[in-house]
Formats: C-alpha cells, structure tokens, sequence
C-alpha cells in the first residue's frame, strides 16, 4: 500500500504532446478513475505509471521515491490489461505465479499466495486449465489474481471491463469494488465508461485532450463539475446546453436572456464584464421536468420518445432548432410530436463562461449539492 | 492449416464454374507433379534392357542400392552427409535465425527495416552464385580469405577447407548457411511481430528482464513456426544439389566428401566418368529420398505439431 | 530531459547495434567483394583484393570478355521470359482453384485441397526422371516451354494454399450481393474477387519467383542446350569453363548479382512484407 504523487508529468511521442502536465496525489488505499474520451491520455498516463513508458518530463513518485527511471519490477505495481494479457502457454496457476518466479520466491510461500489469490477470486478449480479454456469473466479474475499474489502498492487497471458483455460487466465491477474494500488498496484504474469512474471511484480524475479537467469525489464532479467538458461528459444522458446572454449582474444573482427571449435571473457569482457577453447555460436532462415549478423553462415539440421503464426521456426540439433531452417519469404518455413545455429551478443550472469554466455558484439547495 | 470458415456456396448452383475454376490448375499439377512422382516409384521397381525396354524386376534396384557394397558405401556415404549438412543448419542457421528475429524485433529498434532488408538480400542470390562467391574467398590463390582472418589476428587458422576431406563438407553448409539464414529470420519474426506487446508488458510489470521476456513468454509462444522452420529445413536440405553440383561438381569431391543424395540422384541417373547413367536406379534413389522426406514430413506431422499447441493469441 | 532515459537503456541499445552491424557486414561483404573486384585488372584483383578500384587498377577487361564469350543477354531474356510468364500461369491458375476451393461445397472438396497441398513438401525433383521422360515424349526438350510447365505445377501448391487461406477471409457479403445482383460467377471472380486479393499476390509473386530464378536443377537437366540457358546455369556454365580468368569469372558473377540486387532494393518493401505476412504458418 502506498500513496502516490504525479507531478507536472509530461509524455511527448516526437513533436506531439499527448500529455501537458499531470499534477495528481493519490493517497493510499484510494480508489482513483482515470475517465476521458479515447486518446485524451489516460492510458498513456497508466502506462507511464506503470514504468511501460519513459517520462518526457516531471516526476512520478511512489510511497516518497521518484520512480521515474525505475523499471516497472521495481515500482512495486501490478497491472490489469484489457486484453488481460494472460500468457496462452501457461495454466491459470502458472500465470499467477509467473511474477514470483521471476522474484524467485521460495516455492511454498509462492504457493501459498496463488492459492489464496485463487480462493479469493474463486478460481480454486481452474487451477490446472489454460487460459484458451476459460471463460472471459474466468480470464479477467485470473488477470486480477496474477495482480493480487504479487501484493502490489498500487493495483493498475486498464479499462478491465471492456472486453465483458453487459451484465458480467455489472457483475465484475461490483467483484472489483468488494476485492477494493477487502485488499484496502491503492488502486488506479482507467476506463472510458463515466458509469464504472461513477460506481467505482473515491476520486475521479477527468483527463481531456492530455489535460487534467477536474479531480473530485463522483458527487462533486456531478453537482460542481468545474469545465462545460466534465458537465458534459458525467451524467447520462448528457447536460443538456444553450447559450445565453447576460443583461443584468449583482453580487450573487446574474441574469441571463435565453434563446426564446425570456430572462432568468440565476444565482451565479459573475463579473460586471462578462455584461452583453454570450456564456452557456446548462442543465442535466434529470433537472428538467414537465410538471416542476422553476425559473427556467423551455417550450418546444417532442421528437423522440426514449421509454426506459422507470422514465421517459423525451427529446425536444426548441423553436430555435436546439435540442433539449428531458427526463419524465415512467408514466408519461407523451407522445411524438406534441408541444411540451419544461421547467428546472435556476439552482439547478450551471454556466460557462466562452473558455468553458464554470461561474460559482451559490446559495444551492441539497438537490443539487449533494456530496459524500 | 485451419480451415474455419467451411466453403458456403453449393457447386449444383454453379457446376461448371467450379469445373473451370479447378481443371486448369489440378491437371498441370498432376500431370508434372503427382504424376512424375508415382511413375518415379514406379520405375524404381524396373530395369531398362537395351533398346529402352523396361523389365519389372520388383525390388532389386532397391538391394542394389542398399545391399552391393560399392553402391550401399555410396548411398550411406551420401545419407550420413546429407545428415550432417542438415544438422549443421539445425545447429547454426536457426539458432541464428532465431536471434536476429529476436533482436530485430526488440521494441524501439531504429534502423530496423534497414537491418531486416540488408541482412535478407544474401537470400535472394542463386545458389550457384552464393557457391562461387565462397569459392572465391576462400581460396588459397586468391588470398582474401587469409587477409580477412587477419583483421582479427586469426591469419594462421586459414587453410583451404573447401578443398580438404575433412572440412569440405562443414563449409559448405556453412555457405548455405549463410544464405539461408534470412528465412528462419523471417519466418520467426513474423511470429514474434503476431505476440500481443500487451503480453509482452504484462510479463514486465511481472518483473520480467527482456531476456526473461524471451525466454519465458516469446520462445513458447514461437516454438511452432520455429518447428515448422525446422522441417522446412530438412526437406530443403535433403533436396539440396545446387550448391554442392556448383562448388564440387557432381562427383562431390573431395573424394566424395560433399556427396548428398541430391548429387547422388544426379550421378545415378544420368552417369559420370565411366559409370552409365540409369534412369531406373535413378528413380529408385529419387524414392528413397522421398521416404527420407516422407519420414521426415510424417514425423512433423505426427509427433511434433501435436505436441506443440498453436496457441490463439 | 535525458534524466528520464534508463542508463542500461541506452547501453544495451549501443550492443544492440553492434550485433545487427556485424551481422550485415558479414551478409553483405563478401558480394561487394565480388562487385568491387570484377571492376579491377587481374593484378589489382591479386594484389590489392580488398582495396576499391582506383585509377590504377580499374580494368573493365572481364566484362569484355564475358560479353564476348558468352551470351549473357540471352540467359537475361531467358530467366526473365521463364519466371515472369510463370509467376502470371500460377497467379492466374490459383487464384482460380483457390476461388472454387473456399467458395464452393463439392463433393471431395477438403481432399482435393489436402491432394494439391501435397506438393507444398514433396519437392517436385524426386519426380525428374520421369519429368524428363515426359518432356522427351512432348518433343519439348530444350525449350523454355519445359521449364514453365515444370515450374508451373512447382509454384501451384504454395501459391493455392495461400490464396485458399486468403481467401477464406473475404466478406460473404461482398459475394452475396453481387449475387443478388444477379452477376456471374465468372464475373464475379474476375472483376469482384481478382481486385481483392491484390494483397495476398505479393506474398504468391515471391514465394513462386525466388526457387524459379534461382533453380541450377531443371534447366540443367531439362534445357541445357545452346541459347536455351537461364542465368543460373548460363553463370555456371561460363565459370567452369573459363575457371581460371578471374576477371571473367568475377565479372561474370556481378553481371548476375547486380540485376538481382536492384530488383530486390525496389522490391524489398513487398517482398518482406509479403514474408512477413504470416500467410505462411
């Protein structure tokens, strides 16, 4: 177990920069997700964790020591690929047990640590097979036990659900979050999936474009996400945004005009200059209701009706040709094409300034601030 | 070998396609290839009288060969070499094979195409060729040889090893180890470009040193295609003639030292010196080869492939 | 930024190089000796044998009298006529059985793929004997026409195996639309399924070409007369029989090198891809 602490790291393929500066601590025993687009460098950071790349530039230390020119035996980590990388000559024990024949552990401590792994991973009785033989949710916990028998400080997972069908998926993420709760350990993991860094994470890193766009708890990245980016990528179905122009601004109240001409007074902290400017207004899909009391409202015709059982989601298009995503409860009997008109409270939105970062908000009610 | 996809179209919707498709391609093959081979076995079972008559004589060109004494010291003679001549390809062309496949395929290489691509071209070179270039370089008169030695202080081990009994046959395998190398070169690193580099970092994050990644991860994983080099090796080799018949002549000399059975072949069917040429006899040496090869093919087959799991990766 | 470079890293890449180095050296050396050689007077060749041709020693004498005694062009023309009509037949004759074999359930279809794939270890010279009877008998003796019927049915086994393989992974629909479309079979081979294995004929072109133009056996036997040589067995002929004149026999083997070397610089892209490919496993 260990903590562990990225410093301005920076990672350069020739002339291209993939990563411009990671700051990050993680402390031990936490469980951070690297969550982002593809290509926005969150593989490469868990690679260069890993000692699997060279550092262009920065420090990564683990426990206190700069790693940075470490070999990744040397590290202290163990790591879950998305392929699970098992080696296809070796039996299920002979893949566990690979790392600490290489450390040249004595052969009954060795024994040992593969057979408990096993127990835990409940791969007792597939000890002898091949990887070839087993099943993909088999192969993903023999790829977790040849990560636990070497009791690694940090545990590296690179998006290991990927490869499973939805329902072990579910299943596996919640294995992932028991074996957490009992191993206490460091854990990074990657994934693309905004539900798995939601379920899974004590923090959440959000890495765009080799940038770091926030790092917070789920419920913070969720109420007080800090860049339009991080709105628009947590949360399911997306933020819905339109842009909006600010008229009026005093201390802790702005006022904004929306495409349909009406104006909203909303409780952001915003500078005199942004005055006359345009910024984007966003609310979530599940903010928005058709029988809510609100500040905010939108009127338009309903062009897709999505039902999920316990809600509707209901696509709108506005008079302006935006489109807005809406969430009714299951009960709903919208149809398509009719002309609905939806409500949120000014609390519940969120603006961005034109570079994408978030005005403060204040004065919010629990609804939407809840945190941990 | 895998045929995982069957064939999907039923012939009755096309039959005559399918005819066509197929005739001009079989009958060439049977006609020059299959059909050679049998009526080879076939001959060896006769004896052409004069005038080109064949009489069927069952197996005695096969005791002649294998039971006269002049003949059997002459096929064994030939077998042995030819059994030497493949064991040192096994002892020096794959292993090297095997290593420049490994170090070429080290992550991060620069110049790697480059390496692969010079390090290919002695391969693309006639047998006949390669043969003289060694002959050149290696003889006493021209004086290269001993030069070259010099440059590492070696000059005094040099001697005309093309030319003496004892190490005739020795280089030159080593010749044809020297072209040849670039196959197993190939071959095996295109097997080991097919390893996932995520097996690969899994077994680094394991701790694993690149030799360690080598040994215990990619020599596993490669050891088909290395067995697969390996009888591509035998049947070339016991098939071989061009470099000796270039080099040596068909007496393979000195004193029939570089004898193999294809020089062998050739002397029997068409004659040398004094000695006739018999096409029969000739035949009858062309089938044991094949049995050699067959031996040698079924022995893969049988033994090797099924032991060795082609493992998906 | 090289703080971050590993120190074995780099000193293991400096041995790396030294390894491939050495080992191209000594795949490369002894041909530039040959080539640097038949460019120099018969005293240059001996007394200074490692040296570059200077103004001294440059001498084209031996390249005179290749070009005097013998027909090299000949043998050029030969080859070249020999390998490239082969390489067509076997592309065009595999691409064909290859199609039928992965595209059509006939009686007998897995045998027919195991009898042509017979040939792929067999080597076809067990069967001389009674190739050249066959030959004699077609009054064919002698003549190009032998060797390409030869090398035909050599090349066909590889070349189908391949091809079949390759061809097993062609998209079903591709085929079945055209189907639909109520396109022939015969049009749909030649204009749908020719285009598409353009990838895979690389791969045949080299594995068919490299025994062909390097073969000393069949035109030994089969076509050794006047006028008729390849430039394997032309080269062969020449040296043994004007053995002694170094200059002739270096230039000899340079005229046959060089040609090759060129072919192979501008080619080696597909070639080793083409090796490389894993079609054959």
């Amino acid at each position: 177990m260990a903590d562990l602490k990225l410093d301005q790291i920076r990672k350069s393929y020739g002339a291209v920069d993939v990563l411009h500066g990671v700051d990050l601590d993680v402390k031990d025993g936490e469980f951070v997700v690297f969550v982002g687009p593809s290509g926005c460098g969150k593989s490469t950071l868990l690679r260069i964790i890993a000692g699997l790349e060279d550092i262009t530039g920065g420090d990564l230390m683990i426990d206190g020591d700069i790693v940075n020119t470490k070999s990744p035996r040397d590290r202290g980590i163990a790591m879950v690929f998305q392929s699970y990388a098992l080696y296809p000559h070796m039996s299920v024990y002979k893949n566990m047990a690979f790392g600490l024949k290489l450390a040249k552990t004595n052969k009954a401590e060795l024994d040992e640590r593969v057979r408990n792994a096993a127990k835990i991973l409940q791969l007792d009785a597939l000890l002898d097979r091949r990887p070839a033989e087993l099943s993909g949710g088999q192969r993903q916990r023999v790829a977790i036990g040849r990560a636990i028998v070497r009791q690694p400080k940090v545990f590296l997972f690179d998006e290991p659900l990927s490869n499973l069908d939805a329902a072990l998926r579910v299943q596996t993420r919640i294995e992932i979050a028991k074996l957490h709760q009992k191993l206490k350990s460091t854990i990074i993991y990657v994934t693309h999936d905004q539900i798995e860094a939601m379920t899974l994470a004590d923090k959440i890193v959000v890495l765009n474009a080799g940038n770091v766009e926030q790092v917070g708890s789920p419920m913070e990245l969720y109420h007080h996400p800090k860049t339009r980016f991080v709105a628009g990528f947590i949360g399911s179905p997306a933020m819905n945004f339109t842009r909006v122009t600010i008229t009026a601004v005093e201390p802790g109240r702005v006022t904004v005009q929306t495409p349909g001409g009406k104006s909203a007074v909303l409780p952001f902290e915003v500078t005199t200059d942004h005055i006359g400017t345009e910024v984007e207004l966003g609310i979530r899909p599940e903010h928005m209701g058709l029988d809510r009391a609100g500040e905010l409202g939108v009127d338009g015709e309903v062009e897709v009706v999505e039902k999920l059982g316990d809600s509707v989601y209901l696509y709108v298009r506005l008079a302006n040709g935006d489109r807005v995503t809406l969430r009714a409860p299951g009960h709903c009997r919208i149809k398509i094409g009719e002309a609905v008109s939806a409500r949120a409270d000014a609390a519940a939105a969120h603006l961005f300034d034109r570079n994408g970062q978030a005005f403060a908000k204040l004065d919010c009610p629990e609804e939407y601030s809840a945190m941990e | 070998m895998a045929h995982s996809t069957r064939p999907m179209t039923d012939w009755r919707k096309a039959k005559l396609p399918v005819f066509a498709f197929l005739a001009p391609a079989t009958i060439i093959y049977t006609v020059f290839m299959i059909y050679p081979l049998l009526d080879s076995i076939r001959l060896s079972f006769y004896t052409s009288v004069s005038g080109g008559d064949l009489t069927f004589v069952g197996l005695d060109n096969y005791r002649t060969i294998l039971g006269d004494p002049g003949w059997s010291a002459t096929f064994w003679n030939a077998f042995w070499n030819n059994m030497k001549f493949f064991a040192v390809h096994m002892l020096v062309q794959n292993p090297i094979g095997i290593a420049l496949a490994a170090v070429l395929s080290l992550p991060q290489l620069k110049l790697r195409n480059t390496y692969r691509t010079l390090i290919f071209m002695p391969t693309m070179l006639s047998v006949v060729v390669v043969g003289f270039i060694w002959q050149l370089i290696l003889s006493p008169v021209w004086g290269v040889g001993p030069e070259i030695l010099d440059i590492f202080g070696l000059k005094s081990l040099f001697g005309p090893w093309l030319g003496k009994e004892g190490s005739a046959l020795i280089t030159l395998a080593l010749i044809s180890v020297w072209q040849w190398v670039g196959i197993p070169m190939m071959l095996i690193y295109a097997a080991l470009l097919a390893i996932p580099e995520d097996l690969v970092d899994a077994a680094v994050v394991d701790g694993a040193s690149h030799f360690e990644v080598f040994l215990h991860i990619k020599l596993p994983l490669v050891l088909p295609t290395i067995a697969m080099v390996s009888i591509l090796t035998f049947v070339s080799n016991f098939n071989a003639f061009d470099l000796i018949y270039s080099v040596k002549g068909a007496l393979a000399g000195p004193n029939f030292s570089t004898d193999i059975m294809g020089t062998l072949f050739y002397r029997t069917f068409f004659g040398y010196q004094l000695q006739l040429g018999s096409p029969t006899l000739g035949a009858t040496v062309a089938s044991l080869m094949f049995i050699i090869i067959l031996v040698g093919v079924l022995f893969y087959l049988f033994v090797v492939q099924r032991r060795l799991s082609r493992y998906q990766l | 930024m090289y703080k971050n470079i590993r120190k074995d890293d780099a000193s293991r890449a400096v041995i790396v190089h030294a390894v491939l180095l050495s080992y191209t050296l000594l795949a490369l050396y002894p041909v530039f000796l040959i080539v640097i050689n038949a460019f120099k007077t018969r005293k240059g060749i001996f007394s200074d044998p490692m040296g570059l041709p200077g103004p001294k020693t440059f001498s084209l004498e031996g390249f005179t009298k290749v070009l005097a005694k013998s027909d090299f062009e000949v043998y050029f023309f030969n080859s070249i006529s020999v390998t490239v009509i082969t390489i067509g037949i076997v592309l065009l004759l595999a691409a064909m059985a290859a199609w039928a074999i992965s595209e059509y359930e006939f009686p007998g279809n897995t045998v027919l793929a195991l009898y042509l794939a017979i040939g792929i270890m067999v080597p076809i010279r067990l069967g001389s004997v009674s190739i050249l009877g066959l030959i004699v008998d077609l009054g064919l003796v002698n003549t190009l026409t032998a060797l390409v019927l030869v090398y035909v049915a050599q090349g066909l086994p590889l070349a189908i195996f391949i091809l079949t393989e390759f061809m097993h992974q062609i998209p079903k629909d591709l085929k079945e639309a055209a189907r639909c479309d109520g396109v022939g079979e015969f049009t749909i081979f030649f204009a749908i399924i020719l285009p598409l294995i353009r990838p895979a004929v690389a791969t045949v072109a080299v594995f068919t070409m490299i025994p062909i133009w390097n073969d000393l056996w069949f035109p030994l036997i089969l076509a050794p007369g006047d006028g008729k040589q390849t430039i394997t067995l032309g080269v062969q002929q020449f040296i043994g029989q004007y053995v002694t004149d170094w200059n002739a026999v270096l230039a000899s083997l340079t005229l046959a090198i060089i040609p090759i070397l060129i072919l192979y610089l501008i080619f080696s892209r597909q070639l080793i891809r083409g090796l490389t490919s894993g079609a054959v496993k």
